[in-house]
């Protein structure tokens, strides 16, 4: 089936640190993570997908459309969220929404109500009023509400206690199961992608040091096995081993 | 376009650069430097873009369906929107003024055609500084306002000045036969703003093409 993203060949070069031929697809229906440690050019990689960051080189394919030629038409088929940020946070929320759904021309208030009510969302507090968990709801809410067959999430779940984010990794996989949406999310915290991930890009140092399914991408790493471990490693130990002899590397040097 | 405007207002605009397009109604004031109206029309973009700054504007308009280009376009509509408010707002204070039977304004010039035309063009050249400094960076906007605050100082004293000036008194007038020779000073503040304000346009586009966000 044809992907839903591809990126192919993204570079982007800044003073100390550079993205390098990044490339990898997104399949539809499915959950990819991008992992990586901090600083490692996952929210570059998704910056210069969104166009939010120009790339020095590279494409990006959405629904097999060239993104920066047809952005518009694109990010009205994809919701974004960015954990982390506060975007005005002395307006309300029903502001906020009454301007976001302007844009969409398939938005759908029912569905947006479905998920207010689901998330436990009171849409007359002020954006800085929410917690950090409600905060990523409710721009999840407003991603969901206008039909996105691609959501594209920047470490939704850094900062959340584990029982939001059992919460939201059970959205996600309900979403990618009843809907027809694939997700990209980037996040350091492994164990998240272990419960719900399909697919795995890790990112190192800018560069692409796996991109594949969860099972080849953990027999992949195989060789990082040590005589005490049974079965496959998980990702926040290939994680570690892999960014651990990097660390021995330079240490030798 | 209205949708740009629409989410510029109630989302990026600072309350105080609306309250900044009612201030309009100063040329009600029987002495006051009315020049100060258009500093305040240039005040209103400054801190709409410092509250944008702050409130994570552009990443929030990054993430709709709009491209880089009409990011650029919300912000330059919500200014001429303002500044436009602002002078038309004006006019029905002039008129009042006029059949209050108020006096001349002894400290600069009156709220005539020929100031409404200087007035045009010194938001014109303040827009197309100010924006085109912004949007190299597309977050420093303290340094865009002292830059563009120096044509606009400049042309604001020249425009208090001239009122001083016998040989120009004619532009301080509301004498039928001055009016008509003043109007040209008005027509060429039209077409100084729609120029410049679409060339600040242009050049903050290809500015905010290259900025990171």
């Amino acid at each position: 089936m044809d992907a839903v993203l591809y990126v192919q060949g993204l570079c982007k070069q800044y003073p100390g640190f550079a993205l390098n031929d990044v490339g990898f697809s997104l399949a539809p229906k499915r959950i990819m993570g991008l992992i990586g440690k901090n600083g490692a050019g996952k929210s570059t990689t998704l910056k210069s997908i969104l166009n939010m960051v120009s790339m020095d080189k590279g494409s990006v394919k959405v629904f097999q459309k060239d993104f920066s030629r047809h952005e518009k038409e694109c990010k009205q088929r994809i919701g974004i969220v960015f954990g982390g940020i506060d975007f005005y946070p002395l307006k309300k929320l029903s502001t906020i929404t009454a301007v976001t759904k302007k844009f969409y021309t398939d938005w759908n208030q029912e569905q947006y109500q479905k998920y207010v009510q689901r998330f436990g969302l009171d849409e007359g507090k002020k954006f800085k009023e929410l917690s950090n968990g409600m905060k990523v709801k409710y721009l999840l809410a407003l991603a969901l509400s206008h039909h996105a067959e691609l959501l594209i999430l920047d470490e939704p779940t850094s900062g959340l206690d584990p029982v939001s984010r059992d919460e939201l990794l059970h959205i996600f996989r309900q979403i990618v199961k009843n809907e027809n949406c694939s997700i990209l999310f980037s996040t350091h915290i492994t164990s998240d992608l272990d419960k719900c991930a399909d697919d795995i890009t890790y990112i190192q140092n800018g560069c692409v040091l796996k991109s594949a399914d969860k099972d080849s991408f953990l027999r992949s790493f195989e060789h990082l096995k040590t005589p005490e471990d049974t079965g496959l490693l998980t990702l926040e130990q290939i994680m570690l081993r892999t960014e651990r002899s990097e660390w021995d590397d330079e240490a030798a040097v | 376009m209205m949708r740009l405007l629409y989410k510029e207002i109630r989302l990026a605009a600072h309350p105080n650069s609306i309250v900044f397009a009612f201030l309009g109604c100063l040329v009600l004031v029987p002495a006051y430097p009315y020049s100060v109206i258009f500093m305040f029309g240039c005040l209103a973009p400054y801190i709409t873009f410092l509250n944008a700054r702050e409130t994570n504007d552009a990443w929030y308009t990054a993430i709709l369906p709009v491209t880089k280009c009409e990011s650029v376009l919300g912000k330059c509509l919500l200014i001429v929107f303002i500044q436009l408010f602002q002078l038309l707002f004006s006019i029905p204070f002039v008129f009042l003024r006029n059949a209050l039977n108020i006096a001349n304004n002894p400290v600069g010039l009156d709220a005539t055609p020929a100031w409404y035309g200087f007035g045009l063009i010194v938001y014109a050249v303040f827009d197309l500084v100010f924006l085109s400094t912004f949007y190299k960076s597309g977050y420093k906007a303290g340094k865009a306002f002292i830059v563009a605050a120096i044509p606009l100082v400049v042309l604001m004293i020249v425009i208090e000045v001239v009122a001083h000036i016998p040989s120009l008194a004619w532009l301080d007038s509301f004498q039928v036969k001055y009016l008509q020779i003043q109007l040209p000073i008005l027509v060429a503040g039209i077409v100084c703003y729609g120029l410049l304000l679409g060339l600040a346009y242009r050049i903050s586009v290809k500015h905010f093409d290259k900025v990171d966000l």
